[in-house]
């Protein structure tokens, strides 16, 4: 199972949340299965899904699901520990590890040699860290989604592989003004 | 402590509810108040790259956020402003201390200081420069302001002005 096959299989899981989408490969292949307003497409900043996703989940009360890759994790890894420490129940980080750098060519990343995600959030203070396969993942997002009192963070192992795919066509603030409209800020659109 | 709640002060009158910051010794005061205020959310964060990306969030969750750095921490953030911040339009308040600047004691902070305003300019970054106490009163309009123009704002704290607080 590569990315593609995987967010396919959670885009029902992902259409009622609000989502935090990684720059990059994850971001089109998401638009391309089902494009919804509630999904926040980043168009640079790699590493800050998972502090754009932090951010919104302790603003709103709504949950939020950030889907962040291995290597943006490893550029950002510093902000495991602010969510060790500062998530609140409706947050969570699905990391979509497939031991490469999907977006630049599939280089080897360090997850796919000595570094395991899985122990680095737990050593910075995350408390329900669940590592699973890409076929377990729908099941585990569910579980936490659903349980209201804890945050998680989710690591889905798949396997490396990306498809052919467009750039994203919604300019930035389309993205922005969509998804806050979503939120119920932006009353204009 | 007087400046440390006047800054404070305007920054909420200017609707500033959502305060991170990357601690710094000109900032203690501040980040004093703010851990004991509990009408706005504040918490450190390990590094400010990071810091911009938490305030972008806020910000889409209708919260008016600021970080408070070092102006060193404008350095660590450059792609997240201009790729995330500028790029999304979001309006984020920076409350820089300036470290490098006169009564400066570490010699060393003196890089960042001669290139800080250089950066924020290239950025097309507003600026509030505050070197006395005067300045202040600026806060709230300032804060306001970047609201309307939908980007991040600096407001820079010079080293004479916070080492007395």
């Amino acid at each position: 199972m590569n990315r593609f096959d995987l967010l396919n299989k959670l885009q029902n899981i992902l259409k009622d949340n609000l989502v935090i989408c990684n720059i990059g490969l994850p971001s089109q292949e998401l638009y391309k299965i089902n494009d919804q307003p509630n999904f926040f497409y980043m168009l640079g900043s790699m590493g800050l899904s998972s502090s754009i996703g932090l951010g919104l989940s302790l603003s709103q009360n709504k949950h939020v699901i950030s889907i962040d890759g291995d290597g943006s994790v490893l550029m950002n890894m510093n902000t495991l520990a602010t969510i060790g420490n500062r998530a609140p129940s409706n947050y969570t980080l699905l990391i979509i590890d497939n031991g490469s750098y999907g977006s630049t060519g599939d280089q080897r990343t360090f997850t796919d040699e000595d570094t395991s995600l899985k122990a680095v959030a737990i050593g910075a203070g995350c408390k329900n860290v669940v590592e699973c396969s890409g076929e377990e993942t729908a099941n585990e997002l569910s579980k936490a989604i659903d349980d209201q009192d804890h945050s998680y963070v989710i690591i889905s192992k798949i396997n490396s592989g990306n498809v052919k795919i467009d750039p994203i066509p919604l300019n930035p603030i389309t993205i922005r003004d969509r998804f806050r409209k979503f939120i119920g800020i932006v009353k204009y659109l | 402590m007087k400046i440390s709640k006047k800054i404070i002060a305007s920054l909420k009158e200017g609707g500033v509810d959502f305060y991170l910051s990357v601690p710094c010794k000109l900032l203690a005061n501040m980040i004093d108040i703010l851990e004991k205020d509990k009408d706005v959310y504040y918490s450190s964060v390990p590094r400010e790259e990071e810091g911009m990306g938490i305030c972008a969030g806020a910000y889409l969750g209708n919260k008016f956020p600021c970080i408070m750095m070092q102006n060193t921490g404008i350095g660590n953030s450059v792609n997240a402003i201009v790729s995330l911040l500028q790029l999304y339009q979001m309006p984020v308040v920076f409350l820089v201390s300036y470290r490098g600047t006169p009564g400066e004691p570490v010699g060393a902070q003196g890089g960042m200081a001669k290139i800080t305003e250089d950066i924020l300019q290239t950025l097309r970054i507003p600026m509030l420069h505050c070197s006395s106490e005067n300045d202040l009163e600026k806060i709230s309009t300032f804060s306001k302001h970047a609201k309307v123009i939908e980007s991040p704002v600096a407001i820079l704290c010079d080293f004479n002005l916070m080492k007395e607080d």
